[in-house]
C-alpha cells in the first residue's frame, strides 16, 4: 500500500504542498463561509448574539444581575463565546469532508486538510465575533477587559483544540454512523454556557464536571474576573488532556479511514 | 517514468469487500510514451487511472511517479458549485504551487475556456458543456509531464471539440498521455503504446494496434456475431448475409468500434 512521488528538482517538498493546500483551502473556505449565502457573515454574529440576548432577558427578568459574582452580561458573553469556540469549530469540522468531496480528485488535498483548515477559519472568525460582542457590551458600560488574558487565551485555545479533535473524530464517524452528528446539540445545556453548573443538584453536578467543556468555559470566565466563583474542581490540565486525547484519536481515525473518506 | 508494481485493488461495497478489480498489475511507463488503456466496461480502466493519478490508493503493491502527473481529467469532480470559475481556477493554481504566476495562468484558463462573463459566475450555473470546458482549460494551464485523461476530447460543442482536439495534439507533442477511450481513432492518434486490461490483469503492448487487436480477440465470437447482426441489420446496405466465420476480420472489427459501450 504505497504510492510515492519523486520528481527531482521540480518537485515540491511535501510540507510545502500541504501548506499551499491549506492556504488555498483557507481562502476558499472563507469565501464560501462568509459570502456563499446572502449576508452569511451577518449570521455568524447573529447566532451567539441571539442566544445571549434571550438568556440575558430571562436572567434580568428574574432579577439575576450577578452570576457567580460576575456581571451577568459578561458571564453570558464569555460563556457563550467560549462554548461557540468549541461548537462552531466542531460542527464545521464535522461536515468538512462531506462538503469537500469534489476536491479529493486533486491528490494534493487530503480529507484531514479540510477539517484542519475549517477549524483554523472558525477559530479566527469566533475570535472576531467575540471581540465585536465584547466591544458592544463595553458600549453599554460593562467591564469587558480580562484581568488574566493569558488564562483566557489558554482556556479558549483548549476549547478550540477540543473542537478540532471532535471535528476530526466525527467527520470520520459521520460516514459510518450518521447519527453522531446530532450529539453536539445536547452540549450547550450540559457545559455550563447558559446554566451555572454550581446550581445543579448533586449527584448530577459531579457527572457534569467530567465534561471538559465545563472546565474550559469556567476558566475563560475566571480569566475575565478573578473573583468569579468558578467550580472548585477547575482544571486546565483536564481540558488539555481531553483535547490531546481527542486530537490523537481523530488523527488516527483520519489516517486509517483516509481512503474510505475520499469516496463516500 | 511511472512504475506500477503488483497493484491490487478492490472496493468496499455495502455488502463487505467487493471482488478484486485489479489482481496484481505490473508495468512501467517509460518517459515520453503515451499509453492507451483498453478493456471492456468494468475491467478497471478508470480505477487504474485513479490509482496512477494518486486520487486513490492500491490495497497492495506500489505506484511510483517520477514525473509531474496531472489529476485525472474529465472525471467531473474538482469544481465547487458555489464558487465562480475564476475562484475555482485560483484554488487549483494555489494547490499546485503557482501562487506567483497565478495572473498569467488565470488568463490562459479564461482564454481557453471561452466562458466570457460566466467565468465570474458560480459554477453551479454552468451547463455541463461549460463545466467540461473549464475543466479542460484548467488541466491545460499546468505543464504536467504526464496527463491522465478519461475521454476529455469528447466534450463541449463542435467548435470547442475542434479546439480541444488541436490543443490535445499540441499537448501530446510536449507531454505524454495516459488515456482511456472507446474511440479507436483517438487512441491510435495519440498513443504509441497500449495496455489491455482483462480479468484484473494488465498486458503491456509496445504498439497500441497490438493492444487493440488483443482486446478485440478477447471478445467472444457469439457476441461479435450478434452485434454484427444488429449493426448490419440497421445499415442502409441491408442484410448482406455474411457469417462471422468467413467474414474478413478487418471488416468485423470495423463494425465494432466499441463493442460493449
Amino acid at each position: 500500500m504505497d504510492a510515492t512521488d519523486s520528481v527531482g528538482a521540480a518537485g515540491r517538498h511535501p510540507l510545502r504542498v500541504t501548506l499551499s493546500v491549506w492556504y488555498a483551502l483557507l481562502l476558499r473556505e472563507s469565501l464560501t463561509r462568509l459570502f456563499s449565502r446572502r449576508a452569511a457573515w451577518a449570521w455568524l454574529m447573529a447566532e451567539p448574539l441571539f442566544h445571549i440576548a434571550y438568556m440575558l432577558a430571562i436572567f434580568t427578568g428574574i432579577r439575576a444581575y450577578k452570576m457567580g459574582g460576575v456581571d451577568v452580561a459578561i458571564w453570558l458573553i464569555t460563556g457563550m463565546c467560549a462554548f461557540f469556540m468549541f461548537r462552531r469549530v466542531a460542527s464545521q469540522g464535522q461536515n468538512a469532508i462531506s462538503a469537500n468531496q469534489a476536491l479529493f480528485s486533486y491528490r494534493q488535498v487530503l480529507p484531514v486538510d479540510t477539517v484542519i483548515v475549517r477549524a483554523l477559519l472558525e477559530g479566527v472568525l469566533m475570535l472576531l465575533v467575540t471581540c465585536v460582542l465584547l466591544a458592544g457590551a463595553a458600549l453599554f458600560g460593562h467591564d469587558v477587559v480580562p484581568d488574566e488574558p493569558l488564562l483566557v487565551i489558554g482556556a479558549a485555545f483548549g476549547l478550540w483544540l477540543i473542537g478540532l479533535g471532535w471535528g476530526l473524530i466525527t467527520s470520520v464517524l459521520c460516514g459510518l454512523v450518521a447519527e453522531v452528528g446530532n450529539l453536539i446539540g445536547f452540549l450547550m445545556l450540559l457545559s455550563g454556557a447558559i446554566m451555572p453548573i454550581n446550581s445543579i443538584p448533586q449527584p448530577y453536578r459531579d457527572y457534569l464536571i467530567l465534561n471538559p467543556l465545563v472546565h474550559g468555559i469556567d476558566a475563560v470566565r475566571l480569566g475575565f474576573a478573578p473573583y468569579y466563583h468558578a467550580i472548585p474542581e477547575l482544571s486546565l490540565p483536564l481540558l488539555y488532556a481531553w483535547a490531546l486525547g481527542m486530537l490523537a484519536l481523530g488523527l488516527i481515525l483520519q489516517v486509517h479511514y483516509r481512503e474510505r473518506l475520499m469516496h463516500q | 517514468m511511472i512504475l506500477v508494481e503488483d497493484v491490487h485493488k478492490r472496493y468496499r461495497t455495502d455488502h463487505g469487500l467487493g471482488p478484486w478489480v485489479l489482481k496484481g498489475v505490473n508495468f512501467r511507463i517509460p518517459p515520453g510514451v503515451s499509453v492507451g488503456l483498453v478493456g471492456k466496461n468494468g475491467a478497471g480502466k478508470s480505477t487504474l487511472l485513479r490509482l496512477i493519478g494518486g486520487v486513490d490508493h492500491p490495497n497492495r503493491g506500489r505506484i511510483e511517479r517520477h514525473c509531474r502527473v496531472s489529476w485525472p481529467i474529465g472525471f467531473g469532480g474538482g469544481l465547487q458549485g458555489s464558487l465562480s470559475g475564476r475562484q475555482n481556477a485560483k484554488f487549483v493554481c494555489r494547490i499546485h504551487g503557482h501562487e506567483d504566476d497565478m495572473v498569467d495562468r488565470l488568463q490562459r484558463i479564461a482564454d481557453f475556456a471561452e466562458l466570457g462573463n460566466y467565468f465570474d459566475e458560480p459554477v453551479k450555473t454552468y451547463s455541463s458543456g461549460m463545466r467540461s470546458r473549464l475543466q479542460f482549460a484548467l488541466s491545460l494551464a499546468f505543464d504536467f509531464d504526464v496527463y491522465i485523461s478519461d475521454e476529455v476530447t469528447a466534450t463541449g460543442d463542435a467548435a470547442f471539440k475542434k479546439k480541444a482536439a488541436e490543443a490535445f495534439k499540441q499537448l501530446a507533442g510536449r507531454s505524454s498521455l495516459i488515456m482511456m477511450s472507446h474511440g479507436e481513432g483517438t487512441l491510435r492518434e495519440f498513443c504509441t503504446a497500449g495496455i489491455w486490461l482483462n480479468d484484473g490483469y494488465a498486458y503491456w503492448f509496445d504498439a497500441i494496434d497490438d493492444a487493440l487487436r488483443a482486446y478485440k480477440e478477447s471478445i467472444p465470437k457469439w457476441f461479435k456475431r450478434s452485434s454484427n447482426l444488429r449493426l448490419r441489420g440497421s445499415a442502409p446496405g441491408g442484410w448482406p448475409g455474411c457469417r462471422t466465420s468467413w467474414c474478413p476480420r478487418r471488416f468485423a472489427a470495423a463494425c465494432l468500434p466499441s463493442p460493449l459501450s
